[in-house]
């Protein structure tokens, strides 16, 4: 079979992943991917070789544990279609934790995708206004250091340029982050960096029992370089 | 799954996708309007579960019940069940999350022998008594089925209800007539296992008292009411072209042992291997038609997305027609970019032709199974294959690109001497001798032989059930001897653990005096024993002794002939004087014809079933 490639045809998706589907990695995303795109019926541009498979880039990795509101990937066709009709195809062949909410032809790269938000929300007995303001002033500073794990063992590092921006609110019972953090595939910022900032400078989420602490994450929205909307 | 405290452990465990359900073609109901809960358990992993066609099957057809909800239940990691016992959260089903001891019928897929503490640890984390005569009004009906209740002896007592052989139509008779008879207000347990007594293929074990004879061999079954059945007759599916076969399959998130399209060629299989359960349990044999199986393969590629058909059977290539299904399948298969794999290829019919059919890119290897390193010894078990048809297959092999060959035997089979296991190591040298004969342009890069040994165990319902099993001394004598006949480093050798394989075979050969010692085990927390990992030998002997129950007694003593088999009880359609004459002819070193060939008597055919071969 013969595919003829005069400019390539990328389909761009825009999707959710929440609920549950924190739990799932990212590489059984990817699986699971493959077999809703093949059920959906696209036309579908397979890889040249022994073991040809569907072209998907995806941006931006979201880590276990975390949910999503924002997820992009593309996906290369042998033909223009309706971007309506493949949304409604593939949500048809989709659960509801996970569903498309945008499917266009993109004027961008992936890689434009600069900044990241999230919602980090950390439910603990201990939440106080004064444990909000700590954390607030924690994520404010110029100096974040935590500890990544590298190849040549751990190292001390400092996030503060990672984060473009970071609020801590008490709402409740519930201490509320509002951050947005690098999506540069360089410097990547995992938000739970942010957590361990907090952990380590104002103790919380320390307590070993998930009935009394416990956090969820929602990336929420994407950026450009200069805080653009990303599409 | 919206159970909350469940949900926030995960965070905490390994692979949490195998708790999390919600997969795409999962059965979702409504619990307020149906009228029974059906948990389907299977004692092992996700992983390991989710890929049981048994499982899938049943799983479709109960759920086209509209007043039936099946839903999954598997075996959690052991982080997963220290975080469920720490937080007090019950053993869940994975659709609702439901704590599964509100259920109505909670039931077992018993697949091998070393799963049985599992089941029962399962059990205990869904507070259900473990033992049947412990259970009140208000606990689920605990049922047990799958292949290793042919002899379900070891784990009666913790079971209500077992289903013996195909489950398609038993289980939802089962649900029916425990809806019918709540709904007439008839219901209460005892008289609802008595009435369902009475459905052909249902076992009810507290039904029947055992006694046994003064050398600790049992004397009788004797059911205890007149309307109960003497003798437990398997349940068949008469007709596989019209039975229900899933057009959906649960896609899990996380990848599974086998995740793809499985498609079922046939039941049965029309050779007799002496050694193989399953080669008689299963009998008669009944084909689907190509029509059918091509069918049903499109639609489960359109509605999965698996880009993998493996077709399955006992023996694939003695399907009658199976060149005209792959040829039909790959009339689609190859645009859609699917690939086929059959996995049980026999060597006396592996061709040329049906190689270039399936997936040969993907893998190297290829397995073969000759069973015994001599022709006397394969007579014995009438393997019926020649060295000339290993010879003749990994010569194919080897030109169709496949570099690495596994070959499969058996260490422990009756009669067997040092020469057979000498034998073994012949036969390799001589796979890998093939290779070298070959052209150097024909054949493929760096040649590869493992030897593959497992320990026989002498199963229930085969002409060697009479057999003792190997001692572990002979056993690893005759390993050390065959590692010291394996001299070619291209030559691999593993074998299995005859340890586990004498556990195996006690609770494969044992009776209801093993019920002790496998809930003792259970409270000492064994668990995933069919896991290397979590397999303690040590503990199991511990247990068998303080429960006073000698091994020997079920594997290296042997059966007497006119002993009364534990087994006895079922009737599997196969009678025991066909079973009687195939081992007389084993020791006379006789071979049987298949089934094709010729009708040999088995009895199998008064099952009826919709068949080719059978009269």
């Amino acid at each position: 079979m013969v595919q003829v490639d005069n400019s390539k045809i990328i389909l761009r998706l825009r999707f959710k992943k929440v609920g549950v589907l924190k739990y799932i990695s990212h590489l059984d995303l990817v699986r699971t991917m493959n077999k809703i795109i093949v059920r959906a019926n696209l036309p579908l541009y397979y890889s040249e070789g022994f073991n040809p498979k569907p072209k998907m880039v995806f941006a931006a990795p979201l880590s276990i544990g975390a949910e999503s509101v924002c997820e992009y990937m593309d996906l290369r066709l042998t033909e223009k279609i309706d971007p309506e009709l493949a949304k409604s195809r593939l949500n048809a062949n989709m659960t509801e934790n996970m569903q498309i909410t945008e499917a266009y032809y993109p004027e961008t790269k992936l890689t434009d995708l600069k900044w990241l938000s999230y919602t980090i929300l950390i439910k603990t007995e201990g939440a106080s206004k004064e444990l909000a303001d700590k954390c607030d002033a924690i994520l404010s500073s110029d100096v974040i250091e935590v500890e990544k794990s590298a190849k040549s063992g751990n190292k001390t590092v400092n996030i503060s340029h990672l984060i473009r921006s970071a609020s801590v609110v008490l709402d409740g019972e519930i201490i509320r982050i509002n951050c947005t953090l690098s999506a540069d595939q360089s410097e990547f910022l995992n938000p739970e960096y942010v957590i361990k900032a907090l952990r380590t400078g104002a103790s919380v989420l320390s307590a070993d029992d998930i009935t009394k602490e416990y956090y969820t994450v929602m990336r929420d929205g994407a950026y450009t370089e200069d805080m653009a909307q990303f599409r | 799954m919206h159970n909350e405290k469940l949900s926030s452990v995960l965070r905490s465990v390994q692979k949490p996708g195998r708790y999390i359900g919600g997969e795409y073609n999962s059965i979702i109901k409504d619990k307020d309007t149906v009228k029974c809960r059906f948990a389907f358990c299977f004692p092992d992993t996700y992983e390991i579960g989710m890929s049981n066609l048994g499982v899938r099957i049943l799983y479709d057809v109960i759920n086209k019940s509209p007043d039936i909800w099946c839903e999954r239940v598997y075996a959690p990691w052991t982080d997963m069940k220290e975080k469920m016992e720490e937080y007090s959260i019950p053993l869940c089903a994975v659709e609702s999350g439901d704590a599964i001891k509100e259920f109505d019928m909670v039931a077992f897929s018993l697949q091998y022998e070393l799963c049985y503490t599992t089941a029962l640890a399962m059990l205990k984390m869904a507070d259900i008594p473990l033992y049947q005569k412990d259970r009140g009004e208000d606990t689920p009906i605990v049922i047990g089925g799958g292949p290793c209740v042919y002899n379900a002896e070891p784990v009666a007592p913790f079971f209500d209800l077992i289903n013996v052989g195909e489950g398609e139509e038993v289980l939802v008779e089962i649900c029916n007539l425990y809806n019918r008879m709540k709904d007439a207000g008839e219901y209460t347990r005892a008289s609802f296992l008595r009435e369902a007594s009475h459905i052909e293929g249902v076992y009810i074990p507290s039904l029947y008292e055992v006694s046994y004879n003064a050398d600790g061999t049992i004397f009788a079954y004797t059911p205890l009411y007149p309307d109960v059945p003497k003798k437990i007759k398997k349940r068949i599916v008469a007709d596989l072209d019209n039975a229900p076969y899933p057009e959906k399959l649960v896609m899990p998130y996380i990848e599974t042992v086998h995740d793809r399209i499985v498609l079922e060629i046939y039941r049965g299989c029309i050779r007799g291997c002496r050694f193989c359960q399953a080669g008689m349990v299963y009998r008669p044999i009944r084909e689907k038609s190509p029509e059918v199986l091509c069918k049903s393969a499109k639609c489960l590629y359109d509605n999965s997305g698996y880009e993998e058909i493996s077709l399955i059977s006992l023996s694939i290539s003695d399907y009658s027609r199976l060149p005209e299904l792959t040829d039909k399948l790959l009339e689609w298969t190859d645009e859609k970019r699917v690939s086929l794999s059959l996995p049980s290829l026999r060597i006396d019919s592996f061709s040329e032709e049906l190689m270039k059919k399936v997936s040969s890119v993907r893998t190297g290897g290829i397995t073969f199974a000759p069973e015994a390193g001599t022709q006397r010894l394969r007579d014995v078990i009438n393997k019926n294959v020649t060295e000339e048809d290993l010879m003749r297959s990994v010569g194919i092999a080897f030109r169709g690109g496949k570099s690495n060959v596994k070959l499969y035997f058996m260490n422990g089979l009756p009669t067997e001497t040092l020469t057979d296991i000498e034998g073994i190591a012949e036969l390799a040298t001589k796979v890998v001798g093939a290779y070298f004969k070959m052209p150097k342009p024909e054949r493929p890069r760096g040649v590869g032989v493992t030897v593959s040994v497992s320990c026989f165990i002498p199963k229930p319902f085969t002409p060697f059930q009479w057999e003792k099993q190997d001692t572990l001394e002979s056993l690893s004598e005759k390993q050390a001897h065959l590692k010291e006949c394996i001299t070619d480093r291209r030559i691999k050798y593993s074998y299995h653990d005859a340890k586990a394989s004498r556990i195996e075979g006690v609770l494969a050969r044992g009776d209801r005096r093993l019920a002790p010692v496998l809930a003792l085990l259970t409270d000492e927390g064994a668990f995933l024993e069919a896991w290397d990992e979590f397999f303690d030998y040590d503990r199991f002997t511990s247990a068998l002794e303080k429960c006073g129950v000698d091994a020997d007694f079920y594997t290296t003593r042997g059966f007497g002939l006119d002993e009364v088999l534990p087994w006895d009880i079922i009737d599997i359609g196969v009678t025991k004087e066909f079973l009687r004459r195939e081992r007389d002819k084993a020791y006379e070193g006789k071979t049987t014809p298949s089934c094709a060939e010729k009708c040999s008597g088995c009895g199998a055919n008064k099952l009826g079933g919709k068949n080719r071969w059978c009269k």
